[in-house]
């Protein structure tokens, strides 16, 4: 079986959900780098395509405690269970039109291979996938700002966040004219919606590269989680947590926050369960 | 028969399996669905050299600098520009969208001229031809001064070629919008005196008191203050933000402290009114207030003792108190102001009172404080030259200080009182409170002359469109205000060409005024506007043509203005909202919409969220408490003394009960399906309220009610 | 018009009823053409699936028609390779029901999938960790296996019969149909249980993912247990209808009663299976994962503990029982009830586990999706129901579907074989 070695790169991300102010500059972002179309009512998110989405979480509470954050969901580019590479969506598409890159941790998505059984969205517990329910269609002449980089997608097929592949693609290409074959400089890799962020909440790169701003946020444990071993690559940040981190998808998007509600609504609780749990970051945490 | 049959079942059989072993069937599957890859109807977007081009985005006082990738010139991609001082590289969801507004084709295409109801194209010669003749009218009849302009802005080249126009055809009558900047202005001329202006340290400051600054909502220079904002967490820096409803800065703040709307002001007095009491102000800095120091203190222990304030704000006593201590003994504290919309309706007497908060604890012209100074002048226009008619006509009284004294003048005369109007830049019929009193002021003037790129409200009422460049199509200088401590004068440039037969306005503005002849013309003696934005910054245009961008103040301001308290030691009343309905109806603010300006392009209207607009249904929050009966999403009827409309309810714990929030920037009323007649326009609502003493429109809200529908 | 055409002997309705009967059926029929062209023609948007919603009520139909065709592979199992002769009275049409079912889930799923004419790519791309692969593979080579069997059946129509080829062929054909079904049950083995490992697998999704035995989660082994044991409950009730419409007698009694039987001891140890299953699912997977079971049934309008008592217990505890024992199995009435409930049971599983699935929300801060189908949905999972009658009406009308149709209905009355 095909395994992340050390030497592959394992792009990640985290996000600062203090700093997040729901502004939304992300999303536009990603919708003009990926040539994301649009239509004259979006206003049913249910079949709007936003491979960058906002959500806004409240904790639940009456005025005046009422609080409220926003947590910005990428694609979260699952490793699966044990980190193996079988995402949710990579293991259940019969037609291999999305793909796991052992070499980059990035989940693929290859629209001309898909033929829309819409599987993989049925499988991601994120709604990271959409599915062109319509052509895409841009009124007379904004086709001309569409970016060659990104090919539009057709009706009947599904789409989402690639990380901006393409722009790890021309980062690749930078370093191999420089000479630089094994090493993608943290700032010429850094995608639509980071480099967009007006609050600097997002930060972008190699998680297997200590040097890298993710790397030293995250401080992945390399060992599964004793309490679960399909996890793995837990945070031994106490302020930082994962998406659903019990179901084993192994995302590689991480969220930071200051506030325990906000840490609390990334994943389901038993009742009490948390206050056991909240504690335990890491593996080697407890090894030790 | 049977052999019939027989020979026909097989040659059936036969032909069948022959298909199905030859490639045909293969093929046309094959090619079937090469077919679907390459639908001719999905574009397929033509690739080229990839070059990167700076400029400046103009779509709201922000000015951050921007960066753009294009393809064999082509831009496909607006980002924000590393290293630019106002941004460092983040942008907004606006200008991220710049280049749907580029290629709409909902924009002014060609010079427009109404025709009844209608508009028909004309040529720019005829265009120009049409305007110089009505203004040479109006001049041969010895009333210069009918001629009046609205702006956007009183800052910048442009502005000041209109401006110019104006003075050297002969009126006084010329109105910007509201904005932030006239109002930190008119804040630093009340306490401060004349030709300054104030701004806010934020990214140093240590303890923030904002009194409904949208400091993430888009308040200011957005993406500094975003950037800001961010840092604090770094910093550690406080946050506390006083609003009747939790904005996303309210909850993005360490302390989110519920008011009563429209008491911001008699709060920040009851602050102040503390910090006197227990001696906590700064005593170097108080040796510098004049106009009655010791009347105010008298009229603050009197009137606004903690539990009379928190009896009028709704904050409790004791939080007061503590905020007072806090703010008074904070290392770098700054109180902000931009209640409401930060500039649309605001009360002079909230503004005064926040800043004097400033005053109080000594933090002007300090690291992290309040800056005051002198307003930033970069423009050298050459002295003008006006001729009698003009000299007369710009010497009559300007009709009122702000618009919606314009406004009122023209829906109260039966004459004419101005004969032709410029728009520039603003969109008055849409954004100003009770707009249709707005549009039908407009609407009574004769003779109207639009710069817009979009067909707009107001452009719509014009009698002539003269349509401008995009910011991606043209050149000017663009000055960031907005109550940033650094002022830098960008310089935004044409990126791509003009898309459709537009012009620069400052072009438009020369052509108008060389066809006047005469002394205006000899005024405007530049051959382009180009020629003239160079020679009207001759210090700065090395920087602006090299960087893009020159900086013009930065760092402390030196010195210690006086501070005249005598506006508020006069004790002005506090404004009411109009009507008397149980309810109030606050317009709320969201980033991903525009409230002025264009409207917010289709990639923003994407993102907003299914609790503020569903379908073409605004949807309003209200508190649980406020909301008995009414179910979450449902519909409900909005009056104000206004008027009613349909709406849907959001129930929202984050608003306080009794307040209605809707958001602005929905409801244009234009031919584009993807931004257009979604939701309503709650400017509609919402009646002015003139403040006495200031004469500004400082309704922060209105009366309301709401029934079932 | 046609009698050169009807099985000798057989007594059929005049032309001119069954041409209108078709006709009216028919209409139908045409209804679901037409939206499933729109959808071919106009894309997925004709229907109300959503993002949240990928898979919507035509996939269940499918799931559904799937399952309840179980009873040919079944029913095939028991008579070619277990060699229950009674059987024989049946599967003949056992076949031709699993042939529809088959058939019209084929149509679904190229209705279904937003790119018809790429379909094939599920072959030339396979991804072999894919259940769905596993499902398209299996259940293509089964339609074929089903094609097969069924063929003999209309070689024995009079007029085909005559051409002495086609006589021979079906009969050498029903003379090695142990191995097509011994194929088949093989196959459908594999394809009944992938459909339940597409939602075991998704380890997403709390509310479908289950443990299991190597690759297969427990959903697999249990969907292809209860296609196996309530297929047979939809060819006795299918059969029973048919009796209804054209008055007549069939099936032998023996033969009923020994299906029904065995359907029963399938349901039976089905249901319990089913029962250790939700319990395990509600103690230990789900909670493991962060969820309680009223996570599932609360909070929404629609989903409730109800759905869950239905599946199993009135619509599988109670048929099951109603089966086994022989007073109430032998009872026409109380067997029509057991019948028609275990039938709604499975269809009811199969909405669970691909509607419900969709509908709970996993993220803690997501919220509930319910789903209403639109028209062109309706309209197209509706088609198979139309086809189905059309085809069986026809393979009624001229081919010589049940054996003992004869012998029950000769003008002198025969003694019954009870
Ligand atoms: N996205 C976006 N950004 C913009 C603009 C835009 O149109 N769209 N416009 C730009 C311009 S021109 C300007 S001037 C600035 C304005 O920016 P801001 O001054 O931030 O204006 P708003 O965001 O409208 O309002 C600020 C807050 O006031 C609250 N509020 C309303 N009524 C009351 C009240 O009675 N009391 C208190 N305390 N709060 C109240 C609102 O709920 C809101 O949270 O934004 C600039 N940035
Ligand atoms: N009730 C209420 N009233 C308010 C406010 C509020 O929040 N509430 N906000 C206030 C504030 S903060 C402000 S700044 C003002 C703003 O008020 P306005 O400035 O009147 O409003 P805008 O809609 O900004 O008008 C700008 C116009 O410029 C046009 N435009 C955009 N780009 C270009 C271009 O490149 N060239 C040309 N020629 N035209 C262009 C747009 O079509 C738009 O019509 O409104 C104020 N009024
Ligand atoms: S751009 Fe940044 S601040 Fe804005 S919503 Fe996205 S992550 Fe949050
Ligand atoms: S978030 Fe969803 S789409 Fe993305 S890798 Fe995970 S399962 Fe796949
Ligand atoms: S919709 Fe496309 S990507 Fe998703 S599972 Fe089906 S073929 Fe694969
Ligand atoms: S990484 Fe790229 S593709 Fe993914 S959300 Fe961000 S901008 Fe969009
Ligand atoms: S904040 Fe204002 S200036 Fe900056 S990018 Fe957004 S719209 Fe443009
Ligand atoms: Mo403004």
């Amino acid at each position: 079986m095909k395994q992340e070695n050390n030497k592959a790169y394992k792009f990640g991300m985290v996000i600062d959900l203090d700093k997040c102010t729901g502004c939304g500059s992300c999303m536009v972002s990603c919708m003009s780098e990926n040539n994301v179309p649009f239509k004259e009512d979006e206003s049913n998110k249910k079949d709007s395509i936003t491979w960058m989405r906002v959500y806004k979480l409240t904790n639940d509470k009456s005025f005046p405690d009422t609080q409220v954050a926003y947590m910005p969901r990428p694609c979260q580019h699952c490793s699966g269970k044990g980190g193996h590479g079988h995402s949710p969506c990579v293991s259940v598409c019969p037609a291999t039109a999305t793909d796991y890159g052992y070499d980059t941790g990035i989940v693929s998505q290859i629209y001309t291979r898909c033929f829309g059984c819409r599987y993989c969205m049925g499988a991601c517990p994120y709604h990271a996938r959409y599915f062109n329910w319509w052509d895409p269609k841009w009124p007379e002449g904004m086709e001309n700002y569409l970016s060659p980089n990104v090919s539009p997608r057709m009706r009947g097929v599904v789409e989402k966040c690639s990380f901006c592949y393409h722009r790890f693609q021309a980062a690749r290409d930078q370093a191999y004219a420089e000479g630089n074959k094994d090493e993608i400089a943290e700032e010429n890799y850094q995608t639509a919606c980071t480099t967009a962020c007006p609050a600097g909440a997002i930060v972008f790169g190699d998680l297997n590269n200590p040097e890298h701003m993710v790397h030293k946020i995250v401080k992945p444990d390399p060992h599964p989680d004793p309490r679960n071993k399909h996890v793995i690559g837990k945070s031994r940040n106490p302020k930082v947590f994962r998406l659903l981190e019990r179901l084993g998808t192994n995302t590689k998007v991480y969220y930071l926050s200051e506030r325990e509600w906000v840490r609390k609504s990334g994943d389901n609780y038993l009742d009490g369960e948390w206050d056991k749990i909240k504690n335990h970051h890491g593996a080697s945490v407890s090894h030790d | 028969m049977k052999v019939d049959r027989r020979s026909f079942l097989g040659l059936g059989l036969g032909a069948a399996a022959g298909i199905a072993v030859s490639p045909v069937g293969m093929k046309l599957t094959d090619d079937s669905s090469i077919w679907t890859q390459n639908w001719p109807w999905t574009p397929v977007p033509v690739d080229g050299e990839v070059t990167y081009d700076n400029s400046v985005c103009s779509l709201c006082p922000g000015s951050c600098g921007i960066s753009v990738r294009k393809i064999d010139n082509r831009p496909v991609k607006i980002e924000g520009r590393e290293g630019y001082p106002v941004n460092d590289g983040g942008a907004c969801l606006h200008g991220i969208a710049g280049l749907q507004y580029l290629y709409d084709p909902s924009r002014v295409k060609t010079p427009l001229k109404k025709n009844g109801d209608k508009f028909e194209e004309i040529s720019w010669d005829d265009a120009i031809a049409i305007v110089a003749d009505k203004l040479a009218e109006i001049r041969k009849s010895g009333v210069p001064e009918k001629l009046a302009c609205i702006a956007d802005k009183e800052q910048g080249s442009v502005s000041g070629l209109l401006q110019r126009l104006l003075k050297t055809f002969g009126s006084p009558n010329f109105y910007t919008m509201p904005s932030l900047e006239s109002y930190l202005e008119l804040t630093a001329a009340t306490l401060h005196g004349e030709g300054k202006t104030i701004s806010f340290d934020i990214e140093n400051a240590s303890f923030i008191l904002s009194f409904g600054a949208g400091i993430i909502e888009g308040w200011g220079s957005p993406v500094n203050c975003f950037k800001a904002n961010a840092s604090r967490k770094e910093r550690h820096a406080k946050l506390y933000q006083i609003e009747p409803r939790l904005s996303n800065t309210a909850a993005n703040a360490d302390k989110w402290i519920p008011v009563k709307p429209g008491t911001e002001g008699d709060l920040a007095l009851g602050i102040c009114a503390v910090i006197l009491k227990k001696n906590l102000f700064n005593s170097t800095a108080t040796a510098n207030f004049k106009g009655g120091l010791n009347k105010f203190g008298a009229l603050l222990q009197k009137d606004y003792e903690p539990l009379k304030t928190a009896e009028i704000t709704g904050v409790k006593a004791s939080d007061i108190e503590k905020i007072a201590i806090m703010f008074a003994k904070s290392k770098m504290p700054v109180a902000i102001f931009g209640k409401g919309r930060g500039d649309g309706a605001q009360s002079l007497k909230e503004l005064v009172a926040v800043h004097t908060l400033n005053c109080l604890v000594g933090n002007i012209n300090k690291k992290g404080g309040a800056f005051v100074q002198p307003k930033p002048e970069y423009l050298k226009f050459p002295n003008e030259s006006m001729d009698n008619i003009a000299k007369k006509g710009f010497a009559t009284t300007k009709l009122g200080p702000y618009m919606n004294q314009l406004v009122n003048k023209v829906n109260a005369s039966s004459q004419p009182v101005i004969e032709a109007l410029f728009v520039h830049n603003a969109n008055p019929c849409y954004s100003l409170h009770d707009s249709k009193s707005v549009k039908q002021a407009i609407g009574r003037i004769p003779f109207v002359v639009s710069f817009s790129s979009f067909l707009d409200e107001t452009a719509k009422e014009a009698d002539i469109i003269l349509p401008s460049h995009t910011f991606i199509e043209r050149l000017e200088d663009v000055p960031s205000c907005a109550g940033i401590a650094r002022t830098v004068v960008g310089l935004t440039k044409p990126l791509v060409e003009p898309v459709f037969d537009t012009k620069n306005p400052g072009d438009s503005i020369l052509l108008i005024a060389k066809a006047l002849e005469g002394s205006v013309a000899q005024n405007f003696e530049w051959e382009t506007y180009e020629e003239c934005l160079e020679s009207v910054v001759p210090d700065i245009w090395d920087s602006l043509s090299e960087e893009g961008f020159a900086v013009i103040s930065e760092g402390l301001p030196s010195g210690s203005p006086g501070v005249n308290v005598s506006f508020l030691a006069k004790n002005p009343s506090t404004i009411q909202a109009q009507g008397d309905f149980d309810l109030t109806l606050i317009p709320i603010d969201n980033m991903r919409l525009i409230n002025a300006g264009v409207p917010a392009s289709p990639f923003a209207i994407k993102t907003v969220s299914d609790k503020v607009l569903k379908g073409l249904d605004s949807i309003v929050e209200i508190n649980p408490l406020t909301a008995k009966g009414f179910k979450d999403g449902g519909y409900a009827m909005l009056t104000t003394p206004k008027g009613s409309v349909k709406v849907r309810v959001s129930i929202n714990e984050g608003i306080m009960p009794g307040v209605i929030g809707m958001v602005e920037g929905l409801g244009h009323t234009f031919d584009n399906k993807y931004v257009s007649n979604k939701g309503i326009n709650v400017n509609e609502l919402i009646g002015p309220i003139i403040e006495s003493g200031s004469g500004l429109d400082a309704a922060f809200g209105i009366k309301a009610k709401i029934a079932k529908a | 018009m046609d009698s050169a055409l009807i099985p000798e002997g057989a007594k059929r309705c005049a032309f001119p009823k069954f041409a209108i009967g078709i006709a009216v059926v028919g209409a139908v029929l045409l209804w679901g053409v037409f939206a499933m062209f729109l959808c071919w023609f106009k894309g997925l948007n004709q229907t109300n699936m959503n993002d949240y919603y990928g898979f919507a009520l035509w996939i269940w139909a499918d799931l559904a028609v799937i399952a309840v065709g179980g009873g040919a592979f079944f029913t095939g199992l028991l008579r070619y390779i277990f060699k229950i002769d009674e059987l024989k009275n049946i599967i003949n049409f056992a076949v031709i029901i699993g042939f529809i079912c088959y058939s019209s889930a084929l149509l679904i799923l190229a209705i279904d999938i937003g790119q018809p004419l790429r379909g094939w790519f599920i072959f030339w791309h396979a991804n072999v960790h894919s259940m769905l692969t596993e499902v398209a593979f299996c259940l293509s080579a089964y339609f074929a296996v089903l094609t097969i069997e069924f063929i003999p059946n209309i070689l024995e129509n009079r007029q085909a019969n005559k051409v002495p080829f086609f006589h021979h062929l079906a009969h050498n054909m029903h003379g090695v149909m142990a191995v097509f079904a011994a194929t088949g049950a093989f196959l459908s083995f594999f394809h009944q249980g992938s459909l339940g490992g597409v939602a075991g697998v998704m380890f997403g999704r709390p509310f479908a993912v289950r443990e299991g035995l190597l690759i297969w989660p427990w959903t697999f082994f249990l969907f292809t247990w209860s296609a196996a044991a309530f297929g047979p409950c939809f060819t006795l009730l299918v059969t029973r209808i048919t009796e209804a419409i054209t008055g007549k007698k069939l099936v032998k009694d023996n033969v009923v009663h020994l299906l029904a039987k065995i359907s029963g001891w399938m349901i039976i140890t089905y249901i319990i299976a089913k029962i250790i299953d939700t319990i395990y699912w509600a103690i230990v997977t789900a909670p493991s994962l962060g969820f309680t079971l009223s996570h599932f049934y609360t909070n929404n309008s629609f989903y409730g503990y109800w759905i869950l008592i239905v599946e199993i217990i009135v619509c599988g505890v109670l048929p099951g029982a109603l089966l086994i024992m022989k007073s109430t199995r032998e009872n026409s009435n109380l067997r029509l009830i057991a019948i028609i409930l275990g039938v709604i049971g499975v269809c009811l599983n199969r909405w669970v586990m691909v509607l419900q699935i969709m509908a709970v929300p996993v993220m803690s801060f997501d919220t509930w999706a319910l789903y209403i189908p639109s028209w062109q949905e309706i309209a197209t999972s509706i088609l198979p129901v139309a086809y189905g009658i059309i085809l069986i009406s026809i393979a009624y009308r001229y081919l010589p579907v049940f054996p003992q149709e004869k012998e029950l209905n000769s003008v002198e009355p025969v003694t019954e074989a009870e």
